[in-house]
């Protein structure tokens, strides 16, 4: 099995949340509570039980309404932080799938809430996420149990406007870099997010931040952050 | 009698080997969640058997592959990927069919309002189908026309009206037609429009 890559195309989604529910669905997670914000947005966030969730951003650019969907969830990285971080700390709930790349929480293992904030904190992305009553963490498998069997993430599988991508990486990248070409005639400040670093390549065509706080990651804080996590790895390696 | 849901089944189960590990380990066993998430690694559909069917909601027709366990309770329900139209696709909607068959929400026994009541009883289903069939009958016998003011037939009810269904799959949709027709009913109306 080759390493494997999502490619989300945001302009083509919809934001009818086929993919949020398909996730819910399949990895029988149940659903949360939530109330009224004044945003199509529901839930408000990630969660525990919400591994992926289409956000919702209303903004007047230039005197015109805009509204951007940003289908949000695990990034995959080639190089996680979080597994890094969590190794350093002696957190042992966090592995990195060698054959396809899915990084994976055991949500068994307990971590403390110290421990998850720093985990937490580590991620780019903003997307590790905690139950306190379980003490355990959970995000997207990158449908594990299904990608193993050659069946599609749950979330790829249902989405029916082509926004969600799943396949070997080289492939995914050749068609965002495709895509890509083909958007940018038209929009001029369309880009691929921090492709070099994981396995979710989202193509926007506005400045990321417009879509969410957290689509795209500077990367020399990525790399920063690698140097800054690996001695210290090393040492708790050398004192444990 | 209480009866096992999976879910019920599930949440029962994984408690107790979750529990028979965590106390063969010496671990405190605090008690977990009903929807204890775990990384599963296994394809939780392997052997079940598929079946084809036609999503229930709108009138795009995307096909549905429902997956039963051996005992034949539903236990996935996505998109099929060799239907013509939906090629696997499903809209949250859709998606979401499994909890129209798993759903704790969902009434599993008859209920009945007689009229003037406030009170909801249980009843079984003979008696609520015989019910049902009683009332039909008297309602037609009673407002059946044969021939109209200009004496051509027509052989129709107005006595009866039908609203609905939402929820039917098309060949349902094609039988309840055919039977609404056949009673001699005009006002055939889906709540959809109203």
């Amino acid at each position: 099995m080759a390493d494997k890559s999502f490619f989300i195309d945001t302009t083509k989604c919809t934001a009818c949340r086929g993919c949020q529910i398909a996730c819910k669905q399949w990895n029988m997670n149940p659903g949360t509570k939530t109330v009224q914000r004044g945003s199509h947005q529901n839930p408000e966030d990630l969660s525990y039980f919400t591994y992926k969730l289409v956000r919702f951003s209303e903004l007047e650019v230039d005197g015109k309404p805009r509204w951007y969907f940003f289908p949000d969830q695990c990034r995959h990285c080639v190089q996680p932080p979080c597994k890094m971080m969590a190794e350093s700390i002696g957190v042992k709930a966090i592995t990195r799938d060698e054959a396809t790349g899915a990084v994976l929480y055991d949500p068994k293992v307990k971590v403390k809430a110290d421990e998850f904030k720093q985990i937490r904190e580590s991620c780019p992305w903003d997307i590790p996420r905690w139950d306190q009553k379980t003490q355990g963490m959970a995000k997207c498998t990158m449908c594990f149990d299904r990608i193993k069997e050659g069946l599609l993430p749950a979330c790829v599988k249902t989405c029916p406007t082509g926004t969600m991508n799943f396949g070997d990486r080289d492939k995914m990248l050749e068609m965002a870099q495709q895509r890509l070409k083909d958007v940018k005639a038209m929009y001029p400040k369309a880009q691929l997010l921090n492709y070099d670093f994981h396995r979710a390549i989202f193509l926007v065509v506005d400045e990321p931040a417009r879509y969410h706080k957290f689509a795209s990651a500077d990367t020399t804080i990525i790399a920063a952050l690698g140097k800054f996590i690996n001695p210290v790895q090393n040492i708790s390696q050398l004192a444990g | 009698m209480k009866v096992i849901t999976r879910r019920n089944f599930l949440k029962t189960s994984g408690v107790a080997a979750a529990g028979l590990a965590l106390s063969q380990l010496g671990f405190d066993m605090s008690p977990i969640q009903a929807y204890a998430a775990e990384l599963r690694t296994e394809l939780r559909i392997k052997g079940a058997k598929e079946t084809p069917t036609v999503c229930c909601y709108c009138s795009v027709g995307c096909g549905i592959l429902v997956s039963t366990d051996s005992k034949g309770k539903v236990i996935n329900a996505e998109g099929d990927p060799d239907h013509p139209i939906s090629e696997g696709c499903l809209c949250p909607k859709g998606g979401s069919s499994y909890q129209i068959a798993v759903n704790e929400n969902r009434l599993s026994k008859v209920r009945y309002r007689a009229p003037n009541s406030d009170k909801w009883k249980e009843v079984s289903w003979e008696w609520a189908l015989n019910r049902i069939a009683a009332n039909i009958k008297k309602s037609r016998d009673k407002s059946f026309t044969e021939k109209n003011a200009d004496g051509k037939v027509v052989n129709r009810t107005n006595g009866i009206a039908s609203v609905g269904s939402a929820a039917m799959d098309n060949e349902e949709c094609w039988l309840y037609q055919k039977f609404l027709r056949s009673l001699g009913l005009v006002y055939i109306e889906h709540q959809a429009r109203i």
